[in-house]
């Protein structure tokens, strides 16, 4: 079942008088539970694609239909409700509120969505569980490792229970090791939970992993393959 | 979301940068200290003027002749209160009543070999318990016998200021009640420095009796002047005291100018007031504002994970309410110190107590504590800082994620 639609989807951005087509007519289809690689070179609209279909940010012209609702049309408060419920973002620099330890983080989006203390614990517990920080609940931003940070983070995004995760470059400040760790993770949950999967890498490693890939260039999709 | 939730951020935000919220707290809290420090010096000069107005010279309740004009002075028959003394030993024996003794008041001049000064004549019941202040502050000779013919008392500035002594002769002047120019010469039995320096260089007391034949004005009086044990009751007294052709005035209408010119004085302090809590706000929007451009990013996160707007704005006005309420509790506790001080110590007013005549000031004035002006200062701090958080919360609500997200 598609539960993201794009088409002909376009975004420009103006830095002083240089205007700068970040997307240009792009038109895609995500199934639930698909582990799909957006790939392509720096300044290929990787990046702005996740946004706009994060609704982070709004296209200039097409549609984006996420979940059957056609984002282009929510204010920004809508927009705010479709993150909270249906997206779950995983961030290149990690993203934790670093005043919340990794109990906490995690737990933000369930407070967020209004979820009862008993089962927010479950959730949080259980998913931090799943990333191997069981026993660093506690532990602040500042006082883990970037891969630890990056498991939190994997957590928080999957806490609400959403359709699916974007992750922006998640291994881009992560060593091999903890790349590799972060990536196995993301993999599982998503066999276990059927969350979609979609992140922007130039990784090949992380490549690998994914079964289905597009290839972006100067704004354009210019091949979408999937593994057999 | 669970509001809890935000405070937790809140306060952890402050947390995060120590010693930015504890000088802008302290800038709270010393705001709101000057404001009680200065509204409890007001409230005991308020008091301190009222209290001294009415034991020196308007008493709680007076009972004058209907057509008397406190402006004029005024010694004709017509105008003042006969057989006074019946009215005073009246009003003595209600139970509300302190003191009540007739005045006979006069405008003089007091002449010395080498300067005239214009004063108040008061021909007074020297027995009279109204005068026991005076008689306290006596610094020199004695005070004055009922039936002197040939003495008066002055204050110690006059004293000091004409060069007088104990037993010199002065010579006083009025127009008496049949408006002729009236000359007599007096002893000074003695020198009193009642602290009020309006009531110490401008007021001459001789005895009724004498005043009375002076002034040509028989037994008659300006006034009957009545202390309360409560100033409550003045209206009840003065209910129960007038009678035809005779006017009850209270202390509240005896000090109409005064209150009236407190009144005025008041919004001027209120004007400080505003502008010291203003000074407050510009520091707490400054602040939060500050600790908005710190943390675009991580309104971005919020923001990203679905926190709408309201809750970012609410996030940052709990911040300001924390802040706001550490900063309150800190200046109750540092004003009401110092106002408690300020109540044993005093100020010494100097020369400023003299400076308006309006307004009998003592040499030394003990702050007060308002409990209601000081809640209200209180409460409109908070609501002060709350509204200048209001800004720096649409600022971070309106944040664009995914610009807060790559901000650096």
């Amino acid at each position: 079942m598609a539960i993201i639609e794009l088409l002909d989807t376009s975004k420009s951005y103006r830095v002083g008088e240089i205007e700068t087509r970040a997307l240009d007519d792009v038109s895609l289809t995500v199934d639930s539970g698909e582990f799909t690689a957006l790939v392509g070179p720096s300044g290929s609209g990787k990046t702005t694609l996740l946004q706009i279909i994060g609704c982070l940010d709004k296209p200039d012209r097409g549609t984006v239909t996420i979940n059957g609702k056609d984002v282009t049309r929510l204010n920004a408060n809508g927009r705010a409700d479709m993150r909270r419920e249906v997206i779950g973002f995983i961030f290149q620099f990690f993203a934790l509120v670093p005043v919340l330890n990794a109990y906490e983080n995690v737990e933000l989006p369930l407070l967020l969505n209004g979820v009862g203390a008993k089962e927010r614990r479950e959730r949080v517990m259980g998913l931090l569980d799943a990333v191997g920080l069981a026993d660093r609940i506690n532990n602040r931003p500042d006082q883990l490792s970037g891969g630890q940070q990056q498991r939190v983070a994997i957590a928080r995004a999957l806490a609400p229970r959403p359709l699916m995760v974007l992750a922006d470059e998640p291994t881009a400040n992560l060593d091999t090791a903890n790349g590799e760790q972060a990536m196995e993770i993301m993999k599982r949950l998503n066999e276990q939970t059927g969350t979609a999967f979609i992140f922007a890498t130039h990784d090949p490693r992380v490549m690998a992993y994914a079964r289905r890939t597009v290839n972006m260039l100067d704004g354009r999709i210019v091949d979408d393959s999937k593994k057999l | 979301m669970a509001w809890t939730k935000l405070w937790v951020i809140a306060y952890r935000d402050l947390i995060r940068n120590r010693r930015r919220t504890f000088f802008t707290l302290l800038a709270v809290a010393l705001g709101l200290a000057l404001l009680i420090v200065l509204n409890g010096f007001i409230a005991g000069i308020l008091d301190d003027a009222l209290q001294n107005s009415i034991r020196l010279q308007t008493g709680h309740v007076q009972v004058r002749a209907e057509t008397y004009e406190d402006s004029r002075r005024s010694l004709q028959w017509k105008d003042l209160v006969e057989q006074p003394g019946e009215i005073a030993a009246q009003a003595a024996t209600m139970p509300e009543v302190a003191a009540a003794t007739p005045i006979l008041w006069a405008d003089t001049i007091l002449n010395t070999s080498s300067e005239s000064v214009g004063m108040q004549l008061y021909g007074i019941e020297p027995d009279s318990a109204f005068y026991d202040p005076i008689r306290a502050s006596l610094v020199g000779g004695n005070f004055i016998e009922a039936n002197d013919r040939g003495g008066v008392m002055i204050g110690k500035r006059m004293a000091d200021s004409l060069g007088l002594k104990l037993g010199e002769n002065v010579s006083l002047t009025t127009i008496n009640a049949d408006g002729v120019p009236e000359e007599g010469i007096f002893a000074i039995r003695g020198i009193f420095d009642s602290g009020v320096l309006v009531y110490d260089e401008a007021t001459v007391f001789m005895p009724i009796a004498k005043a009375q034949s002076f002034a040509l004005t028989g037994d008659r009086a300006s006034t009957i002047i009545m202390l309360l044990h409560d100033e409550n009751d003045a209206d009840q007294v003065a209910a129960a005291v007038t009678a035809p052709g005779l006017q009850a005035l209270t202390w509240r209408e005896l000090n109409a100018v005064f209150l009236e010119t407190m009144g005025t004085a008041m919004s001027f302090y209120w004007i400080l007031d505003g502008i010291v809590m203003l000074i407050v706000a510009v520091i707490i929007a400054n602040t939060l504002l500050m600790a908005v451009f710190e943390r675009i990013r991580e309104m971005g996160i919020l923001s990203a994970l679905g926190m709408k707007r309201r809750q970012v704005m609410q996030m940052m006005i709990f911040e300001a309410s924390i802040i706001s309420l550490a900063g309150i509790i800190l200046g109750l506790a540092i004003g009401l110190g110092f106002v408690a001080l300020l109540t044993q110590n005093g100020f010494v007013m100097g020369e400023m107590a003299g400076s308006t005549p309006t307004i009998p000031l003592s040499a030394v004035v003990y702050a007060k504590f308002a409990p209601e002006t000081f809640a209200w200062l209180a409460v409109w701090t908070f609501i002060i800082a709350l509204l200048a958080s209001l800004y720096p919360a649409w600022f971070a609500a309106r944040l664009e994620p995914v610009k807060a997200l790559h901000a650096s």
